[in-house]
């Protein structure tokens, strides 16, 4: 569980308004803004996210379909991870996939 | 005729065309910034020396061509030749091709990394613009990829992002001749297609890979004619496509037909960020080779990019070729900087409904990057967008001069104006302003006589002006 100290920056990108829900487990793809060589690294994760964050989660920044930072910052608890390659179609929608894959527990 | 990047980057430093940066810049964004500004003001190709994070040795030359006087180097004209000039010289060249040649080895195998070894972050891949996807480690790049059934090799330039140490994503549009083979030969057979994603070749091997050509066409060949030398390939380590062997840096992959990743959005070639995202093609990589202190070659994309004269040159050129090819009395085409290739200006000897139409249809069948036209008469000089304008302002009727065509399934998602519903199903529309005077207009009694010192006056009256231009107090 994260502690004050070592609670960690998330970014996401979103398709459109209303695709983050809080409180239940959601499927999300981050990258870490961590400084340094490997900044932008991207996960795909199920969290639980909070439009209030406590001090104990990670943060969450939501960029939209066109790269536009949204002021909120949520909090996030990142419940379990998915896989980088996850099943999918190539030219085809990566949220399906990534909803798929949570929903399947890859 | 250059090998590789780094004769390029020589030539550019001889002809006052390089711009050097010892201090030390960081990849996150700064880089970006600098070479964005640098490329609206028409400034030097950059080369920066130091990049945060990475150690001395590493570095990043950026927008190689994104000024005519860069294409002119590169095709080794004086920097100062003028557009037409440009222009002429790739259309002689283009028809000779120089079929590559294989070597054994190459620079570009001097560092080999496989397996645990492989790290993308050992390039400094920049984030080039604030909200972008990611780091974008091909962007002046060259994918290869080979159609197995017809043995067809495509040279193609498109973005591809940094996912981790191992893994990237990409944009080739469904459209794109990469999309295609991947789409009809290894997404149909569930099988992984080979890829070799080249940085830093010699510049006309990028140029050819940004190139309008045709399905079938070997970018190979067409680049060894334009060099007047072949180029020379080499093996990739993990499968059998053949690279530029002086290359900077291989990375090969395999691009996955059952795996999906987020890719973009990214500030593009049309001057904006569009809301095309998560829609790419996801890639495992199986080896990188590099040569030693590799140089990442960089289009700062967006606005004014290298895109807005290569891609313009050779998707003008082809155009023209296209028209002629389906009979369209065509006589010039240019595609304007200012455009992003999303304007063509096509002159010909003469416009109407029918013709317009036959234009429409032509340049939008397989795949439609165009989404505006401008049809002039072959006395308005394609090239003078002033003389241009004055024609679309006062020859195109507005009511019955406007012709367009919709299409879906084969639109440019990068297309600003498009909503993201219509991104969605590739839908969209070109429209062509015709700027001629209808055919059955009289020139005696209809056609309106322009009111310009080379139209309106006998000759016997500008010839006395002109011969007494000085004599009336003008100094030019």
């Amino acid at each position: 569980m994260a502690s004050k100290t070592d609670r960690q920056t998330w970014e996401t990108f979103v398709r459109r308004p209303g695709d983050l829900r809080e409180g239940i487990e959601t499927p999300v793809v981050l990258r870490d803004l961590t400084p340094g060589k490997q900044k932008y690294q991207m996960r795909h994760v199920v969290a639980v996210l909070s439009r209030d964050p406590r001090e104990t989660e990670d943060l969450l920044r939501v960029r939209t379909v066109v790269g536009v930072l949204l002021p909120e910052t949520w909090g996030l608890k990142i419940i379990r991870a998915l896989p980088t390659e996850l099943p999918g179609r190539p030219y085809h929608d990566f949220y399906d996939a990534l909803r798929r894959a949570a929903v399947s527990g890859s | 005729m250059f090998s590789d990047t780094r004769d390029f980057i020589e030539a550019l430093r001889a002809a006052g065309d390089l711009h050097e940066i010892e201090k030390e810049v960081h990849w996150d964004l700064e880089l970006g910034a600098v070479s964005r500004l640098a490329c609206e003001k028409d400034g030097p190709a950059l080369w920066f020396k130091r990049i945060t994070d990475y150690p001395a040795g590493i570095t990043a030359f950026v927008n190689p061509m994104a000024t005519w006087r860069r294409v002119a180097v590169a095709f080794g004209l004086p920097p100062d030749a003028s557009l037409k000039e440009i222009y002429a010289e790739y259309e002689k060249r283009e028809g000779r091709l120089i079929a590559p040649v294989t070597v054994a080895g190459g620079p570009c195998k001097e560092m080999i990394q496989r397996g645990a070894d492989i790290d993308l972050y050992d390039f400094p891949a920049p984030m080039l613009h604030d909200g972008d996807g990611g780091r974008y480690l091909g962007t002046w790049d060259m994918a290869v990829c080979r159609d197995p059934e017809t043995n067809w090799v495509n040279w193609g330039m498109y973005r591809f992002m940094v996912y981790d140490s191992l893994h990237l994503t990409g944009f080739p549009r469904p459209t794109s001749h990469l999309g295609k083979v991947f789409q009809d030969y290894y997404v149909a057979k569930n099988r992984p297609m080979p890829m070799a994603l080249v940085i830093g070749a010699d510049p006309i091997s990028h140029f050819t890979a940004s190139a309008t050509y045709h399905i079938g066409g070997e970018e190979a060949a067409l680049a060894g004619g334009l060099r007047g030398a072949p180029v020379e390939l080499v093996r990739c380590e993990t499968n059998d496509l053949l690279v530029p062997a002086h290359s900077e840096i291989i990375v090969e992959c395999d691009v996955l037909p059952d795996c999906a990743g987020l890719e973009g959005p990214y500030g593009e070639y049309p001057g904006y960020r569009t809301g095309e995202m998560g829609n790419g093609i996801f890639c495992r990589v199986s080896a990188v080779t590099h040569r030693k202190n590799p140089i990442l070659t960089v289009d700062a994309t967006g606005y004014r990019d290298d895109s807005s004269t290569i891609t313009a040159l050779t998707g003008a050129i082809a155009i023209k070729h296209r028209l002629e090819r389906h009979g369209i009395p065509v006589t010039d085409v240019n595609v304007p900087r200012e455009g992003a290739v999303h304007l063509a200006v096509i002159a010909v000897k003469y416009g109407g409904k029918q013709m317009s139409r036959e234009i429409l249809e032509t340049l939008t069948s397989r795949r439609a990057l165009l989404s505006k036209i401008f049809l002039v008469e072959p006395d308005v000089d394609v090239y003078d967008i002033g003389k241009v304008l004055h024609a679309f302002s006062t020859k195109c009727h507005p009511a019955h001069g406007i012709h367009v065509i919709h299409y879906e399934g084969r639109a440019n998602t990068l297309t600003p104006c498009y909503s993201q519903g219509e991104r969605a199903l590739q839908k969209g529309a070109t429209a062509l302003y015709d700027c001629t005077w209808p055919g059955e207009w009289s020139r005696e009694w209809e056609v309106p006589v322009q009111a310009t010192f080379d139209s309106i006056f006998p000759d016997s009256t500008k010839e006395k002006v002109l011969a007494n231009w000085k004599y009336y107090g003008f100094k030019d």
